[in-house]
């Protein structure tokens, strides 16, 4: 018998449309406390019809913040989504995991200020 | 104060003849400032977004600002796009359907701008184009909205508005706000105190860079309107502060511009005739993803 969870995006934000921060914090805290319960989650899209990364990063992206890889790998999965924003789902995760492997990185080259007329 | 609106374009010299009317007005509170079109020969309707950049500072200070002397053909493009609408001065019907008009928006109306977007598809303004350039499009102009509305930290709202070029297959929409402008958000989270607005520009454009705050990661936004506008061959311009950059299939470059724009305008120049059909990949799961 499947445990898994189905959070309905579209219910829960009341919007067919993913593209705010507070939305996407919305499904984030849906997901943690679920996951923090030990749950299985199944996040799903069906009927949404837009989609930008903004709201991905807060969403899912945060996730990779409390949560292993390998617990979001075995614990999560994802439904309802086109074959480009599967894709873009998949550059969220990607810069996510970067992000939180070292979040506060950049390039001591940007020390080297520029113009200096400008106040 | 009276001064003119020279001929503008959508391209570095006319960005920094907007950012000149803003710097020689930015003293003023509680006067009036007349913009003279007369020597104004060419006005590109999808810049009346950041010269309104310009006036809605000016208003915030309680100043009166009109327009005169705008010549017959750019009054009435600015007519069709609604522009003049912020003057008293009526709409025209735009019988060939090539504008979308001008609109302010608050920073929470991420939907409303996206009923817009929808309404202005669909031979309105925006051509018919494919199903998957239509959506990509549409999620670029989201995603620059929200950063506008996240990022600008300007009460004064969002400021869009687009033009279509029947014969060149080419639409521009350009998205503005009155903000503190991208080198202020890249000074504060870098602490780099003197960072300029070029090397600013460059460093938000890297893929990962934001100077959002509360530990989320993000940054994708600006690359990925950049991935579109190369796979389209189409064109972006961000205007900010004192930087000016500007993407195409041709050239890469960031230039800094003479005067201060107040805020911070992303204009995209895309190609409708545009078939690409977005999806690289071959079909992900979910356990290609996490």
């Amino acid at each position: 018998m499947d445990n898994r969870i189905t959070i309905k995006v579209a219910d829960l934000i009341g919007s067919r449309l993913c593209i705010s921060a507070e939305d996407g914090q919305k499904v984030f805290g849906k997901v943690e406390s679920l996951l923090k319960d030990g749950k299985d989650v199944a996040i799903s899209f069906d009927s949404v019809t837009m989609l930008i990364s903004l709201f991905l990063n807060v969403a899912i992206g945060q996730l990779y913040g409390s949560f292993s890889e390998d617990e979001i790998r075995a614990k999560i999965q994802v439904e309802g989504l086109s074959g480009d924003d599967m894709e873009l789902l998949k550059r969220v995760v990607d810069n996510a995991k970067r992000y939180y492997a070292n979040p506060h990185q950049y390039d001591a080259a940007w020390q080297d200020v520029g113009d200096e007329d400008e106040q | 104060m009276k001064l003119n609106v020279n001929t503008i374009k959508s391209n570095r010299a006319g960005f920094n003849a907007i950012a000149r009317i803003a710097e020689e007005t930015s003293a003023l509170s509680f006067d009036s400032v007349v913009l003279d079109f007369s020597r104004c020969s060419f006005f590109d309707a999808n810049m009346a977004a950041p010269l309104y950049s310009v006036i809605s500072r000016l208003r915030d200070e309680l100043n009166s600002v009109s327009v005169v002397n705008i010549p017959s053909d750019i009054k009435e493009i600015l007519q069709k796009n609604h522009f003049l609408t912020i003057f008293n001065i009526g709409d025209l019907q735009d019988t060939n359907q090539t504008t979308i008009p001008f609109k302010i928006f608050k920073l929470q109306a991420g939907e409303q701008f996206s009923d817009y977007l929808d309404s202005y598809m669909n031979g309105r303004g925006i051509p018919t184009m494919s199903a998957a350039l239509t959506k990509r499009f549409r999620q670029s102009l989201l995603e620059i909205f929200q950063n506008a509305a996240i990022h600008s930290r300007s009460g004064a709202g969002v400021f869009t508005c687009g033009q279509f070029f029947p014969q060149k297959h080419r639409l521009d929409f350009t998205i503005a706000d009155a903000g503190v402008g991208i080198r202020e958000n890249v000074r504060r989270y870098t602490r780099i105190a003197k960072m300029d607005s070029c090397k600013a520009i460059q460093w938000a454009l890297v893929e990962g860079h934001t100077t959002k705050t509360g530990k989320q990661p993000g940054g994708l936004g600006l690359k990925l309107l950049k991935d579109f506008i190369r796979m389209n061959t189409g064109k972006l311009q961000i205007v900010s502060r004192f930087g000016y950059y500007e993407f195409s299939a041709q050239e890469e470059s960031t230039i800094k511009i003479e005067h201060d724009f107040p805020g911070t305008c992303v204009n995209i120049e895309i190609n409708t005739g545009d078939t690409s059909s977005y999806c690289l990949k071959s079909e992900l799961s979910s356990d290609d993803i996490f």
